[in-house]
């Protein structure tokens, strides 16, 4: 599933279609850190669901660039048949812009919600059949630029990564999904975080910092393959949300009644990773907690 | 008086020349045949091509007459074709040479002569070979398939004392000719006789069931070491279940190395991609097995370099298995790999380091070599002189105190005695 491409040299440049979201600004940031040349292209700049969205990009990008692609409607913006439909158009849009403005590599922003809910240990070998439209949604729109960048000769050449990043965590998130961004929440408004059932639940979780470097290591790279964003140790939202509560100081775990359903735990092989990124390592669980949690009580 | 049948051997690698010296050590006469003549040469000289417990004490048997002529095979009552058949990576045979070696050596074979196929062949293959053949056959029926088990490390071992024969045969319920039948007889074990079919189907039903224990070996122990569980403790209570056997394949390990499972696998895949076979479970353990494959190496990116990115590493193995320099589907390699410009210093006895690796890692002349000033110590093939080493003059060596023993090479209580944390498949670390 995963299919190294080395190139020596670094983009001389590199667009961000989505600029506004949480890991496009760590990485804007980072990139710029590095001297990179960074194009970012948000909604208020080109609205990718509109139907004259190719038209307007392809004015902005140029022959060769790199295009990191993280625009998306996420599903706590939507989750319906609409927010499906318009996030398709987007990629729509950028398919046909890059037909005629060839990018010299393309990074796709995935996630992890295109494997099944019920997959409780997955690879990238696992099915990418998702039973949520957000997870399908970025399952087709994989399928789309690979047609695309497959597609027309001028773009056969063109390397196309595909991450699948799982939990994202970090200051600064913009999506207050379940998980450590809404227990530091929660820890710095109200001294309390609240807890489903016993969390037993197991998840992996990445801190945005490491998939900023690892973004960072695939565009130097023009690196070309499909890789889960996964550190491989997986750990229960309680034990999470105690390392957040210890971190945070005389702040409390409180049991909230849970949906009823199974208990689905999900655990990821990062082996895909270690072998794509000999060089590249997480930061330490703990370590990347207490620089998120610095983060979120500096913001306070 | 009966006189003993004098048989020949065509294509001396690894198979062939294991088969052929064996049966020559058993008093028999062999007349063993490669075209190639720098590989007699060489064999004339005691120059073996592969690596074989006990190998040169057999080829040097007085009976075993080594041969590039294929003349000489005329004086054989049994002739077989043994060349071992090459697999790519997908695990396809090519039996062209094989085929180019039967070319060569059937204008050759006597009037009674008997051919028997002992390569790894393809269902169908012998089946096609008499069909193609039947017009030049010394007699219709003189052709036989038979099943080869040898295992890299054990071949010599394991033909001297055969479990059983199978014979794939044009009709079963015909007796073998005498001298086959003289042959077989060498070993005093079981001839079970079969169809053509059948008998090519055995020797891939064998590698399956292996494979089926291998890998629910592994999928437990894995488990094992989750729950503080020891598989070393289970196995012989299963070993004494007479359903599954006392040399069961129970020992957890890095998947199925080397090239011969992953073969049969393939083959079967195809036959029932060709007929429509639900063979789903054969995806499920070629997904365990390179899953196992790199268990050292998720072990040393969560446990160690997660912690100490800049660890310096040994490696002791880079064989796929012991008593062997194959490295093919080696997890040694594997690791090595996936382990990048990291600087790790490796040992192995016998086999080399790939050309690709040669600029990241650096081989030692000895085990305690490759340990110097090492944070990690990973043994990846179990090689018996491994054992030896004394692990207090390994702790002196080493920097670090983390040993990562797969197959449980070193004494994990001298190891923990030392201070080490000492990893091993199927159960807990220490």
């Amino acid at each position: 599933m995963v299919a190294a491409q080395t190139l020596p040299s670094a983009p001389s440049r590199v667009v961000l279609l989505g600029a506004r979201g949480f890991l496009a600004a760590k990485l804007k940031a980072a990139l710029e850190e590095a001297g990179t040349d960074v194009a970012a292209i948000g909604s208020q700049d080109v609205d990718l669901s509109g139907s004259g969205a190719a038209a307007a990009l392809r004015s902005r990008l140029r022959k060769g660039d790199a295009v990191v692609f993280l625009s998306a409607i996420t599903p706590d913006k939507g989750k319906g048949i609409e927010a499906l439909m318009t996030n398709l158009r987007m990629a729509e849009q950028v398919c046909l812009a890059f037909a005629d403005v060839p990018p010299g590599h393309v990074v796709y922003i995935s996630s992890d919600a295109v494997y099944r809910d019920a997959e409780v240990f997955v690879d990238e070998g696992s099915p990418a059949d998702s039973t949520s439209l957000y997870g399908t949604m970025h399952a087709l729109r994989e399928r789309m630029l690979r047609q695309a960048l497959g597609g027309a000769p001028s773009l056969q050449a063109t390397p196309l990564a595909v991450l699948r990043p799982t939990l994202v965590f970090g200051a600064g998130d913009t999506h207050n999904s379940y998980g450590a961004n809404r227990f530091m929440r929660a820890a710095v408004a109200d001294r309390r975080i609240p807890l489903f059932g016993d969390g037993e639940e197991q998840r992996d979780h990445v801190f945005v910092d490491d998939v900023v470097r690892l973004l960072q290591l695939v565009l130097a790279r023009r690196w070309a393959g499909v890789a889960n964003v996964v550190t491989g140790q997986s750990i229960s939202f309680g034990d999470l949300a105690r390392k957040v509560a210890v971190l945070a100081g005389n702040v409390t775990v409180e049991p909230r009644p849970r949906a009823a359903g199974p208990i689905l735990h999900r655990h990821y092989d990062a082996t895909a990773l270690y072998r794509a990124f000999p060089d590249f390592q997480f930061t330490p669980r703990d370590e990347a907690l207490a620089i998120a949690w610095r983060g979120y009580a500096g913001a306070a | 008086m009966v006189t003993m049948p004098t048989v020949g051997f065509a294509g001396l690698s690894h198979l062939g020349l294991v088969s052929g010296a064996t049966l020559a050590s058993r008093g028999l006469s062999v007349i063993a045949f490669d075209p190639d003549a720098a590989l007699v040469d060489g064999l004339r000289r005691g120059l073996l091509p592969v690596n074989e417990p006990g190998l040169a004490d057999v080829v040097g048997t007085p009976t075993l007459t080594l041969t590039s002529n294929a003349a000489d095979l005329t004086a054989c009552d049994v002739v077989y074709f043994a060349l071992d058949v090459a697999t790519d990576d997908d695990g396809r045979s090519d039996t062209g040479p094989l085929s180019a070696l039967i070319d060569t050596v059937w204008p050759h074979l006597g009037p009674t002569a008997t051919a028997v196929v002992l390569s790894q062949v393809t269902p169908g293959f012998t089946r096609t070979l008499a069909a193609t053949r039947m017009a030049s056959m010394p007699r219709p029926g003189a052709l036989y398939y038979q099943v080869e088990t040898l295992i890299f490390g054990r071949a010599v071992e394991r033909a001297l004392q055969p479990e059983r024969y199978m014979v794939g045969c044009a009709d079963p319920s015909a007796a073998l000719p005498e001298a086959y039948a003289q042959v077989l007889a060498a070993f005093a074990c079981p001839v079970l006789r079969m169809r053509y079919e059948s008998a090519e189907l055995t020797k891939i039903a064998i590698n399956f069931f292996l494979v089926s224990s291998i890998s629910t070996t592994n999928m437990l122990a894995e488990v094992c070491e989750h729950i503080g569980a020891d598989w070393r403790e289970i196995a012989p209570a299963l070993r004494l279940d007479a359903r599954i056997g006392t040399k069961a394949y129970l020992g957890p390990g890095l998947g199925f190395g080397g090239g011969n499972l992953g073969r049969d696998l393939a083959t079967v895949k195809r036959i029932a991609g060709e007929h429509g076979t639900d063979t789903r479970i054969i995806d499920a353990w070629r997904a365990n097995s390179t899953y196992r494959r790199d268990w050292a190496l998720r072990l040393l990116r969560t446990r160690v370099l997660a912690q100490a990115p800049d660890s310096r590493l040994a490696v002791w193995g880079l064989a796929y298995k012991e008593h062997t320099a194959s490295t093919k589907n080696s997890p040694s390699i594997a690791l090595l790999d996936a382990l990048g410009a990291r600087g790790v210093r490796a040992y192995d006895p016998v086999a080399e380091l790939p050309e690709r690796l040669r600029g990241s890692v650096t081989m030692a002349a000895d085990p305690l070599a490759a340990c110097d000033g090492a944070d990690v110590l990973v043994v990846m093939t179990p090689w018996p002189g491994l054992r030896d080493v004394p692990l207090d003059r390994v702790a002196a060596a080493m920097r670090g105190r983390t040993l990562i023993d797969p197959n449980g090479v070193l004494d994990g209580a001298r190891a923990a005695a030392l201070g080490f944390t000492h990893h091993r498949l199927g159960t807990t670390s220490q």
